[in-house]
């Protein structure tokens, strides 16, 4: 039966590459609405793989990806009406400002209503110093692209955000801060994909943690079930070859 | 959610180094253009007039039209052939007139001043040929495939863009952001040429108007192109190189080479080959009346004057056999001669008109009116005047004139009244109509709307299925 709280769904998700490596192998889960499921895993364990179907940069070579119902490659628009996206390296165009940038990706995304104070606003909330705000992208580091690309996320205003190692290159101050926005988000009821490499971070805000291995699922548990468990353990556990769930 | 993308492809064109650079060459360019095509114009105009007034001077002073012996008619120097050359510095612009027969125009520009052979590129064709072509890859070569290096590409299509909406608004993007710039210098230059003095008619900025839009249709092939290249290569450097060498090769080697390969498919016979074959045919023809004249048998009336004026007779009948065979002959070697030239040139243009540069300066010539059509035309306007000139002259002279009769009259006592220059109808020469310019332009301005279609569509096609990560 259909949860009406499920906002994102992965149905026995498998992708094979053209030169055959098997980079998913029936992965199913969910995420509710109000929800962070993280996902961790180690290099090539086909986070990026997953979160690519969802916004339809590739069809799966079976299953299938849901948002809101919606199956994303049989209709990748409104999939992805529905859908915020911040990837491990955020680029955005080097020759416009901040706030450019932030203008563009919104109306892009279909929000035409914010005002230059709403984009300070944002740039200030996801930790951009104020007077980066005007200053062209080509001069911005690693970090700052990252905060700005959360900023473009966090404008969208999409009911579901999917996130692919967002805190890579951010400071820890800046990363402790991220972790509360997203706690913020989930609040407001966005349903939240991340993948990370980050555990104790994961296990501070994640309701539910996901462990891929070489395409395959093999380890889901909610925050709560966890919470009792030194999930550093659990995840060397898994890696080492562990399948069956504890 | 098509303007939001335009918009973005604008400002970010513009705001680019690489387009300051751009639009201000070929802002300088264009405007050069028009002040050298201004000033080119007056000198002709200047010229053209002194030989007028020397045509005139000539006639003053002589007591009888039966005298005139050198009258010419000039070619007028056209402004729009100072912005479009074609072949107008290149066609004869003197004609002798004369009361019969053929004319042959005379005198290029090239062949007076050769130093303008040597500047002949620099008009608006060329700087549209050349220069806008390779701004249109510049803009455009990395168009998809550097917004997929960048990283841009997939944060955009993390949104509902459709593929289509995206890769049109990157087209008339590109296309808007030079050509809307271009639109300033292009008026500004046409300020110019009014102010410096060169006056265009309503017509010639018809025409002027249809050259500019032509160019920037030439433009869209290119930009097309480019945005087409850019989608079947992953780094723009790749593109870039591809382009290049296609540019080369549409630009530089096609419109040269077709010609060549046209000479190689279609054989013309040459002067020299026509030459032998008549000589050959004038020895067998010698050879045959030679037979015939050891042949020769008067009629025996033993008188040697009847003897002589019979043999006299024979010969001319021979002679003049001979002629009429030989000039039948050479009047069919001629004419295969013509009909393999036509199909040559035929052929020529057909293969060069896989360039869009190829279309593109056929089109502007044709409405310029300076293709190849000029000498023709400019022919049959002075044929044209050549019966009305015959027809003074008869009036007043009573005699057909073709120049090349000694005269001698009768003069009175009386002291003979010198002739009035100015009764002799000038020749008023008018270019071929804008309708006929811009029939004959339709088909390579159709073609190039085509090279926009193709490289758009084979871009569209590309792009549905090009990986945006
Ligand atoms: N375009 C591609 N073509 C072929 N194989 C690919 C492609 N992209 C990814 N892969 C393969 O798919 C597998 C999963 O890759 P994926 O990028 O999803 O891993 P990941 O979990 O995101 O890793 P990381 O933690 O390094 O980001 C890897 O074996 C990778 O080599
Ligand atoms: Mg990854």
């Amino acid at each position: 039966m259909q949860d009406t709280n499920v906002m994102l769904e992965a149905r026995s998700l498998s992708k094979r590459y053209e030169d055959s490596v098997l980079a998913l192998n029936e992965v199913s889960f969910t995420v509710e609405k109000g929800e962070i499921f993280a996902m961790l895993g180690a290099n090539g364990a086909g986070k990026t793989t997953t979160i690519n179907i969802f916004f339809n940069f590739i069809e799966p070579s079976a299953g299938e990806a849901r948002v809101d119902g919606i199956v994303t490659h049989k209709d990748p628009l409104a999939a992805k009406q529905r859908l915020a996206f911040v990837s491990e390296n955020v680029m955005l165009y080097p020759n416009f400002t901040a706030i450019q940038n932030l203008d563009f990706f919104s109306r892009l995304g279909g929000r035409k209503d914010y005002s230059r104070s709403d984009y300070h606003e944002v740039l200030l909330r996801v930790g951009l110093q104020e007077e980066a705000h005007d200053k062209k992208l080509r001069g911005f580091s690693k970090g700052m692209r990252q905060k700005c690309g959360i900023a473009v996320a966090i404008l969208k205003d999409a009911p579901a955000i999917l996130l692919d190692e967002p805190t890579s290159g951010l400071d820890p101050k800046a990363g402790f801060e991220f972790m509360q926005l997203l706690d913020t988000l989930r609040n407001e009821g966005k349903a939240i994909l991340m993948s990370t490499h980050d555990i104790f971070r994961a296990k501070e805000v994640a309701d539910s943690i996901g462990i891929m291995r070489e395409g395959r699922l093999v380890m889901q548990k909610s925050g709560a079930e966890l919470a009792a468990e030194n999930l550093e353990n659990l995840y060397l556990e898994y890696m080492a070859g562990k399948t069956v769930e504890a | 959610m098509l303007r939001l993308i335009i918009e973005k492809e604008l400002r970010e064109i513009i705001g680019a180094a690489k387009f300051a650079v751009t639009f201000g060459v070929c802002a300088l360019l264009i405007l050069l253009t028009f002040y050298v095509g201004a000033q080119g114009f007056k000198l002709s105009l200047a010229r053209h007039q002194a030989a007028e007034a020397e045509n005139k001077r000539q006639l003053e002073g002589l007591t009888d039209w039966v005298q005139v012996n050198s009258h010419r008619v000039f070619l007028p120097p056209q402004p729009l052939a100072a912005l479009v050359t074609g072949v107008s510095n290149d066609v004869g612009r003197t004609i002798a007139m004369q009361g019969k027969g053929e004319l042959t125009a005379n005198d290029s520009r090239y062949g007076d001043d050769p130093i303008f052979a040597v500047f002949r590129f620099l008009d608006l064709t060329f700087v549209f040929q050349v220069v806008l072509s390779l701004f249109a890859i510049l803009l455009a070569y990395d168009a998809i495939n550097g917004e997929r290096e960048k990283g841009t590409l997939r944060l955009t299509f993390a949104n509902a863009v459709p593929r289509t909406t995206f890769i049109l608004g990157k087209v008339v993007g590109a296309f808007a952001a030079l050509v809307v710039p271009l639109l300033i210098p292009v008026l500004l230059g046409c300020l110019l040429f009014s102010n410096m003095g060169v006056n265009l008619t309503s017509g010639d900025w018809a025409r002027l108007g249809i050259i500019i839009l032509t160019g920037f249709l030439y433009f869209g092939a290119f930009l097309t192109l480019a945005v087409l290249m850019s989608t079947v290569t992953s780094k723009p450097a790749h593109s870039f190189l591809a382009l290049l060498i296609v540019w080369i090769l549409a630009v530089l080697i096609m419109p040269r080479s077709s010609v060549l390969l046209a000479g190689r498919a279609v054989e013309v016979p040459t002067v020299d080959e026509l030459a032998n074959k008549k000589a050959r045919l004038r020895a067998q023809l010698w050879r045959e009346d030679l037979g015939s004249m050891r042949g020769f048998k008067g009629n025996d009336s033993g008188k040697p004057e009847g003897l002589m004026a019979e043999f006299q007779s024979f010969m001319q009948s021979l002679s003049d056999e001979r002629t009429q065979r030989m000039n039948a002959f050479a009047k069919q070697l001629n004419e295969e001669r013509r009909n393999r030239k036509i199909e040559q040139e035929r052929l020529a243009l057909t293969l060069a008109r896989f360039s869009p540069a190829t279309c593109f300066s056929l089109a502007t010539a044709n409405l310029a009116g300076t293709s190849i059509d000029l000498k023709q035309h400019y022919l049959a306007e002075a044929t044209g005047y050549q019966k009305t000139y015959a027809d003074f002259m008869l009036e007043k002279t009573g005699m057909a004139l073709d120049g090349r009769h000694m005269m001698f009259r009768m003069q009175g006592d009386e002291e003979p009244e010198p002739i009035n220059p100015d009764e002799l109808p000038a020749f008023a020469y008018k270019p071929a109509p804008l309708a006929a310019g811009v029939n004959a332009a339709l088909p390579d301005i159709g073609l190039l709307a085509l090279f926009n279609l193709i490289f758009f569509a084979g871009a569209f096609i590309r792009f549905q299925s090009f990986d945006v990560r």
